[in-house]
């Protein structure tokens, strides 16, 4: 365990959450029901959503919108409903990926899936290869772009 | 209990409901459904021979279903009167005779089938409501399994395991397989403390409760592991630090965290789910029982009483006090007062003092044989009086009676009447007079407060209790404010006028503000309610007008909010250098006209 310097802080990281989806975190008296039901804690300890929460009071903004365990949430929710305190724990968390992204410190693989979805309006593409198989499987062709994602992007 | 169904003048009625009360202080009209007992309870001697013949088995509540009674029965033995009692709905009857077996083993012939339930009245000078509590319903909580396995229980099935006199006997059993479990853990905070599930305050007896379990369970069971899972342990009172220290001596852990999941064995035994606080680790613990501390919760009946009596409550739903510090067992009805968990979550010894302190106030309220009112009551012109029955429906204390059909003038009972003038405020045909407060003494103020250069005056009305109060505190704190505040008094923001802003308005007033208690605080139960639906329909009536409704504003200042009335005043400041002298000028001549 290392130890946090309160100085590296922004003190008013916790100002600019409290306005947003989830940011309402002060409420927290760490009680650690989200970690006891988070079924990514119980396998991945980087992941702990009461750390990420204390870290974010501590005012320390880019240690987490940098880290990777921000993207280890699978938005379960369990965590949110159980909070006794009423902290939307799964929103918060995806609020910071969405920080994470906007200051452009989304790790490349989540950088290489928003690019597929901007431009192909799917994270897996469509090309000939795969109808052709469907075709085989007795099953009809599907669009090999899609255009309507230009327009929903725009 | 026994000592209060012997005392000769003490009346108790058991199986009763209070189905309505009339009346005020010294004077209260109580009217009770006093249910039938189907049993004589004079004669009854508890012997219990009719019990053991009657063939309708129950879960018995007092043992939480844990064990069985009878269709008659009696709660518990130590119940008060001694005598049982027949649950009608349960019990097989005897008309066709069907069954009548408890009436051919009574040897004294106290049962009786004919009984039927009575209405009584009782005339009392003063009442104390102390209708207790319920404790949360864990079920909802489906984390903690309390549904889903039957080795978890709640707080007050354990006690009665534990109890000697429980179902049994004071050994402690896990109900799948009746043996003595070999660790025991404790779940905190269950219902309390919490924004979405029970109620968000401390139920203030549950950690106590847990701590001296854990004790018991030592002094039977020396081996056994105990774990109690909580979020901080609140042992705040006399000698319960001493109680905390014991059991942690006596090699009970106590593990910062709260379960996420309760999962079941093959063997019914459980596995808990934490992450320790001091460790910092996710731990799994084993467990043969798992105890849920439920929080505590207002009695269902509350609301309905509060109706009743014309009571107040608080957000949590429990009873709320006259005053949080200085008449904390007095309603703000007078002669109501309160004794125990109906005010709020207490323990045995806070619940005897509350009942001490309220059957001590009851009394020097009531042993004189009158009572002293203060002088500020309300008081009808007959003559002017049109029966409109709005002063009756504004009084937050039912103090005042008119029979609109019969067109009666209203009458005041100045014994129930506390003098917040709401009524002088809303009668319509100004035929109510407000002691100490009259129309009359309040509009020369407003006169003399705005004879010379009305212009620069800013005119506030503030309540006796909070805004005035918040002046004052502003005041002794130093703090700065436009010196041309002119402050008129009321007793309540509910006693300013419609005509006391129109009047201030026509002597040439910029700007005039009403302030009062914080909704929910109002010293008068809820006369400032009256307040605001009164300035609304001022407002509306000045943008008819066309005159700018901003320039008559309200704000709830409390008496501890000093800061607050000067910000409020420096406000009133920038708003009343907005207002020009033709602006003035203008609306004299529209309320003249």
């Amino acid at each position: 365990m290392g130890t946090i310097d309160l100085d590296q802080g922004d003190p008013d990281f916790v100002k600019e959450l409290a306005g947003q989806s989830g940011g309402q975190i002060r409420a927290c008296f760490t009680c650690r029901t989200c970690v006891a039901s988070c079924p990514i804690s119980a396998i991945n300890r980087e992941f702990n959503p009461a750390k990420i929460i204390r870290m974010a009071l501590y005012g320390l903004k880019e240690e987490i919108l940098k880290s990777a365990f921000i993207w280890l949430c699978t938005t379960c929710y369990a965590c949110q409903e159980r909070c006794p305190q009423g902290v939307s724990i799964t929103d918060f968390m995806t609020h910071l990926k969405n920080m994470a992204i906007k200051e452009g410190h989304a790790p490349p693989g989540i950088r290489a899936q928003l690019k597929l979805v901007k431009g192909e309006g799917r994270i897996y593409p469509i090309d000939d290869f795969d109808n052709k198989k469907r075709n085989k499987a007795g099953l009809p062709p599907l669009p090999t772009s899609c255009d309507a994602i230009k327009e929903l992007f725009l | 209990m026994t000592d209060v169904g012997r005392h000769p003048k003490i009346t108790l009625h058991t199986l009763s409901e209070v189905v309505d009360v009339k009346g005020y202080v010294g004077n209260f009209h109580v009217n009770i459904l006093k249910r039938a007992r189907y049993v004589d309870e004079k004669e009854c001697t508890a012997c219990g021979d009719c019990a053991t013949v009657c063939p309708v088995v129950r879960p018995d509540e007092f043992n939480l279903g844990l064990s069985s009674r009878r269709a008659i029965f009696t709660p518990f033995p130590q119940a008060v009167p001694s005598s049982y009692v027949i649950n009608v709905n349960e019990c097989l009857g005897h008309n066709p005779v069907v069954c009548a077996k408890c009436i051919e083993a009574c040897d004294k012939d106290c049962i009786d089938f004919h009984m039927s339930d009575k209405e009584i009245v009782e005339d009392v000078g003063s009442i104390v409501v102390a209708t207790g509590l319920e404790v949360y319903d864990p079920t909802e909580l489906d984390e903690y399994a309390y549904a889903r396995f039957e080795n978890v229980l709640t707080s007050l099935e354990f006690e009665r395991l534990i109890n000697a006199g429980g179902p049994t006997e004071g050994e402690v059993l896990r109900p799948t397989d009746l043996q003595r479990p070999r660790s025991v853990g404790f779940v905190q905070c269950v219902g309390s403390r919490s924004a979405k599930k029970g109620g968000t305050y401390c139920s203030n007896v549950c950690c106590m409760n847990t701590i001296k379990s854990t004790l018991m369970l030592k002094e039977h069971y020396p081996d056994i592991d105990i774990k109690v899972f909580y979020i901080d342990i609140r042992a705040f009172g006399k000698g319960f630090e001493d109680l905390y220290m014991r059991s942690r001596r006596s090699g009970v852990h106590y593990l910062r965290a709260l379960p996420g999941t309760v999962e079941e064995d093959p063997d019914k035994g459980l596995k808990v789910s934490i992450e320790n606080t001091a460790t910092g680790k996710l731990e799994t613990h084993q467990l043969d029982m798992l105890v849920l501390a439920l929080g505590i919760k207002p009695a269902s009946s509350t609301q309905r009483l509060q109706e009743m009596l014309g009571l107040q409550l608080t957000p949590d739903g429990f009873f709320l006090e006259a005053h949080p510090k200085l008449l904390p067992v007095d309603a703000a009805t007078r002669g109501v007062f309160y004794a125990g968990c109906a005010e709020g979550p207490k323990d045995i010894k806070e619940s005897v003092t509350q009942a001490s302190a309220a059957a001590a106030r009851a009394i020097r309220l009531m042993h004189r044989g009158e009572i002293t009112t203060e002088p500020i009551t309300s008081m009808v012109v007959e003559e002017h009086c049109k029966s409109c029955g709005k002063c009756a429906e504004v009084c937050p204390y039912n103090a005042i009676k008119v029979d609109v059909k019969r067109k009666t003038p209203a009458v005041v009972n100045t014994a129930a009447c506390a003098g917040c003038g709401t009524c002088a405020a809303e009668c319509p045909f100004g035929a109510i007079i407000m002691n100490h407060f009259t129309d009359e003494q309040i509009l020369n103020q407003v006169h003399a407060l705005l004879e010379q250069t009305p212009k620069e005056k800013i005119l506030a009305f503030a309540c006796n209790w909070c805004s005035y109060a918040g002046a004052d505190y502003a005041g002794v704190s130093r703090l700065q404010y436009p010196p041309n505040v002119r402050l008129i008094r009321t007793m309540c923001s509910g006693r300013v006028d419609e005509k006391f802003i129109w009047d201030g308005f026509l002597k040439g007033a910029p700007v005039i503000l009403v302030s009062g208690c914080h909704i929910g605080d109002c010293h008068y139960i809820d006369a400032n309610h009256w307040t605001e639906k009164r300035i609304k329909k001022i407002h509306k009536k000045m943008s008819k007008l066309g005159i700018r409704p901003e320039r008559l504003q309200l704000e709830w200042i409390s008496a501890a909010e000093g800061v607050r009335f000067a910000k409020v005043m420096q406000r009133m400041e920038v708003l009343r250098e907005g207002v020009t002298l033709e602006e003035i000028a203008e609306t004299i001549e529209i309320l003249k006209g």
